[in-house]
């Protein structure tokens, strides 16, 4: 028997992969290489990678990322994803001459999917098929449901109608001598409404090549109709692999559950350990060659200088976070922000049904253990949840706080505290201070940002209490990259990850790879070591946000728990940024690591929370660039207390932080560092 | 040495950084010398039977082939298109020669059942026939990666190591034959078990290899 496929379809856009909605809108979710490893972690049955980029823009937004490719096409994308992958690999887009198909078949491509050449000129799939065999050609076939239910097949990125209907072009495609045909149906595409089974039924029928299935699945059993129902061979989904955490092998064993002979769910593979083993000679040189960049002050590499900002908020193109911009110049967090306005109270208590349910599902039965853990760092946010999980919904937490001491005194007090206001077991997990000032040191040198402990730490230590105490149910705050850079939607409804915390917490650094540097042992690493994905499925593991559940504004959370709760507010302001109310946790998440973000990227905090406040209609846009351009630059006064806790003069500091300077936001101008400003 | 083959339409690279990573070196080679120097030869290949003969016979390779195969006795390892050449026919787009090292003919799948489509591409199980050094028996009842229309009927069917059921219905997806093995599906492709697979090669070779 040929066992049905399972095959995630990773979107590209001027080389990062995005999230898409009816073709048309586009989120990014980040470095392709992340993703692509973890896939090679769950033996994935086949990957297809589709460039959907309109020209040879290509922009990565941030170079400091351990896991990243080199290389700036979309072809170097697909070197770098073959070099990490031993799974079949189909790669679509601008495919237009043959040379193209050998282009990519050499770029390590197994099959190559055409579909606009394939309608403009037919003669093209015969003449590829004759030159690299049927098996390789699979012919990609967009389709829109008409009026009398009948599917006309679509060319251009779903642009341009072609009078074609689906199953007369399918057996067309057949008869020229493709070997596979992937469906796809432009009204489902991000709809989550699951795939157009008429549609993938009439091209089935139609042909005895094989057929993937694409297109609209929102949920796990929406996969399974493809092949009972639809009769395809595979089936395919983009967005829903993003969403969660082991994500494909959930999908994986909702679709045998449902009866589809799939391989089983194989997790652990002995041939990519997830905790990569860094090649440590090569980073060696790496940091060997920056240090000395530093000591000689070498000059940055000239680029063109690229910023662009949102037109509505304050938010540049170039940043810690994935941004996408629409065609009005809009930022997709924006947008994302008008989405959230716009639901309607209805929906939000829809939302909290949905949550009481997730809640009900893994509430300890036997109360044997707790009903779930809330990560807190003891600001105004955690307060919050723990008002809603504890005081509102009537569940049983044991809170979990990282302690990277660097408290400010209210944030100690404030954090201290929960345990008595909530009435509530709490554990911290505090890591040795030597091992601490050890990570500062080294991070600061190895990616400009020395609270990578602090980032891991946090997304880290709570999932290993989760497990600890066989606790599956873990609830974050608001995912801060889709309330910051709409980096999702809010029907999405993200879950932590292990992708997210490597590539987005860590930068693609584990704890392994500072095993051996400053004389560090594993042993003395547990605190960032993330629980296995055979722990995190066997225990159901699932880390919610609870701000897709609930409505979320900063500003309402901390009038809410001073007045009911007495929360200790901040009256010292921060040096970086006009809020006081966050980061109390760790007076240089705000200090000296947000002003190494604006040392690489040319803003900071500031430009955070004032883009927050302008899509809270708190702020207008030019109260906002006056606050960006009086905070963003600040030196900050904690910078002080960091030289002296891990033994760095400032000199060198700057030094090192200036090799870090993104070249595309900065030059040098009269012996001073300038970028351009926002206007 | 182990030997690579490089028949040009075939996708080599994937190959060599599938023996990399179980912790193999590898050359590429399109040379008669090489061949003839080699400790194993592996012989990957995707596309047409007669391109890929053909192909052996411009680079000059068919004889240093079957020299290394049946004089120098090494093992010579064909992977998908190159286990097929190196049977005695193919049927595929006509009737043409192969390296005629592995008794057999290649011929087209012809399924009977709506379900089975050609080309045969995904994942199917590995039925373990006997031992041999290609196809562990622990990867018995396994899956791995298939991209074929054509497929080896082994005159004697002792040379089938391991099948998959393909329309009700044994299809050939490993053999072995004294010092020539192969496998139909794409251990490059097949993730875990295909590194396996790929593992147990080298274990073979360098074996083979230390008793030569």
């Amino acid at each position: 028997m040929t066992r049905p496929r399972l095959i995630p379809c990773l979107l590209l856009k001027h080389g990062v992969i995005v999230r898409s909605q009816l073709f048309k809108v586009h989120q990014v979710i980040g470095n392709p290489m992340s993703t692509v490893e973890r896939f090679s972690h769950w033996n994935v049955d086949e990957l297809v990678l589709l460039d959907i980029s309109e020209d040879d823009v290509h922009d990565l937004r941030r170079d400091d990322l351990q896991q990243s490719y080199e290389g700036t096409s979309a072809l170097d994308v697909l070197r770098a994803v073959a070099k990490v992958s031993y799974m079949p690999l189909s790669f679509g887009g601008r495919i237009r001459t043959l040379d193209d198909i050998a282009a990519r078949l050499g770029a390590g491509a197994d099959k190559v999917i055409v579909n606009t050449q394939a309608l403009a000129d037919p003669g093209f799939v015969t003449a590829a098929a004759e030159r690299f065999g049927a098996q390789c050609i699979v012919v990609s076939l967009d389709a829109r449901r008409r009026p009398d239910d009948t599917h006309e097949v679509f060319a251009d990125h779903g642009r341009h109608a072609t009078d074609w209907l689906a199953a007369e072009w399918a057996k067309e495609v057949e008869r020229l001598g493709a070997g596979e045909i992937l469906v796809t149906s432009i009204d489902r595409d991000g709809s989550a409404m699951g795939y157009d089974i008429d549609l993938v039924r009439s091209v089935t029928s139609a042909v005895s090549i094989p057929v993937i299935a694409s297109g609209g699945v929102g949920r796990w059993e929406h996969l399974a109709p493809g092949v009972l129902e639809g009769g395809a061979s595979s089936v395919a989904a983009a967005n829903i692999f993003h969403f969660s955490e082991l994500s494909y092998p959930l999908a994986k064993q909702a679709c045998i559950d449902a009866g589809v002979p799939m391989r089983p769910v194989q997790l652990g593979s002995p041939w990519f350990p997830r905790e990569p083993p860094y090649d440590r000679a090569a980073e060696d040189a790496r940091i060997h060659a920056r240090l000395a960049r530093a000591r000689d002050r070498l000059p940055l590499p000239a680029r063109p200088q690229v910023v662009r900002w949102c037109t509505r908020c304050v938010y540049p193109g170039i940043s810690a976070a994935p941004m996408e911009f629409d065609d009005d110049g809009v930022c997709m967090g924006c947008r994302m922000a008008e989405v959230k306005a716009a639901i309607p109270r209805s929906e939000w208590e829809h939302r909290l049904d949905l949550l009481k349910e997730v809640l009900e599902r893994y509430r300890s039965r036997d109360r044997s253990t707790y009903d779930c853990v809330i990560p807190v760092s003891g600001g105004k946010d955690s307060w919050f949840q723990t008002h809603i999980i504890k005081n509102e919904l009537g569940m049983n937490p044991l809170l979990v706080t990282y302690n990277g001491n660097n408290w400010t005194p209210v944030g100690w007090r404030n954090m201290l505290r929960m345990k008595e206001v909530f009435e509530v077991d709490h554990v911290l997990v505090s890591p040795s201070v030597d091992v601490l000032k050890k990570l500062n040191r080294l991070a600061f040198v190895v990616m400009g940002d020395m609270n990578w402990h602090a980032h891991v730490g946090i997304t880290t230590g709570p999932v290993r209490v989760a497990v600890q105490h066989r606790v599956p149910l873990v609830i974050w705050g608001e995912h801060g990259y889709l309330d910051l850079c709409g980096q999702f939607s809010m029907d999405d409804f993200p879950e932590m990850s292990y992708r997210d915390r490597l590539e987005h917490f860590a930068r693609g650094y584990e704890w392994t790879y500072f095993v051996g540097r400053e004389g560090l042992r594993r042993e003395q690493l547990n605190p960032w070591k993330y629980p296995s994905d055979q722990e995190l499925f066997d225990l159901d593991v699932r880390g919610i946000y609870l701000g897709n559940y609930v409505w979320w504004e900063a500003n309402d959370h901390t009038q809410l728990v001073v007045e009911k709760y007495g929360f200790e507010v901040n009256d010292e302001p921060f040096d970086r940024t006009y809020r006081r109310m966050s980061n109390l946790d760790d007076m240089h998440e705000n200090g000296v690591h947000d002003y190494l973000k604006y040392v690489k990227f040319g803003y900071g905090r500031a430009t955070d929370h004032a883009c927050k406040d302008i899509r809270a209609d708190l702020l207008i846009r030019d109260q906002a660039i006056d606050l960006v351009r009086r905070y963003d630059p600040v030196k900050p006064r904690d910078l002080a207390r960091w030289l002296e806790y891990v033994g760095m003069d400032e000199a060198e500091f700057d030094r090192i932080a200036d090799t870090f300077r993104d070249p595309r936001v900065w030059r040098r101008e009269d012996a001073a560092w300038v970028r351009d400003e926002i206007a | 040495m182990i030997a690579v083959v490089d028949l040009g339409v075939s996708n080599v690279a994937s190959v060599v950084r599938a023996f990399e990573r179980v912790g193999g070196t590898v050359t590429v080679t399109t040379s008669g010398t090489d061949v003839d120097r080699a400790g194993a030869i592996v012989l990957p290949g995707v596309g047409a039977f007669r391109d890929g003969m053909q192909r052996l016979r411009d680079l000059g390779l068919v004889d240093a082939i079957r020299r290394a195969a049946l004089e120098q006795a090494k093992p010579v390892a064909g992977i998908c298109l190159g286990m097929q050449l190196l049977a005695d026919v193919s049927e595929e787009h006509g009737r043409h020669e192969g390296l005629g090292l592995l008794p057999g003919t290649v011929e087209r799948l012809v399924p009977d059942r709506p379900e089975y489509r050609v080309p045969n591409i995904g994942w199917c199980d590995l039925e373990v026939r006997r031992p041999s050094p290609v196809v562990p028996s622990d990867l018995d009842g396994r899956a791995a990666y298939f991209v074929h229309s054509f497929h080896l009927r082994c005159a004697d069917p002792h040379d089938a190591v391991a099948t998959i059921d393909y329309s009700g219905a044994p299809v050939v997806a490993a053999v072995e034959r004294d010092n020539l093995l192969g496998v139909q599906f794409h251990p490059e492709k097949s993730q875990d078990v295909g590194l396996a697979v790929l593992d147990a090669l080298l274990v073979t070779f360098t074996a083979r290899a230390t008793a030569a």
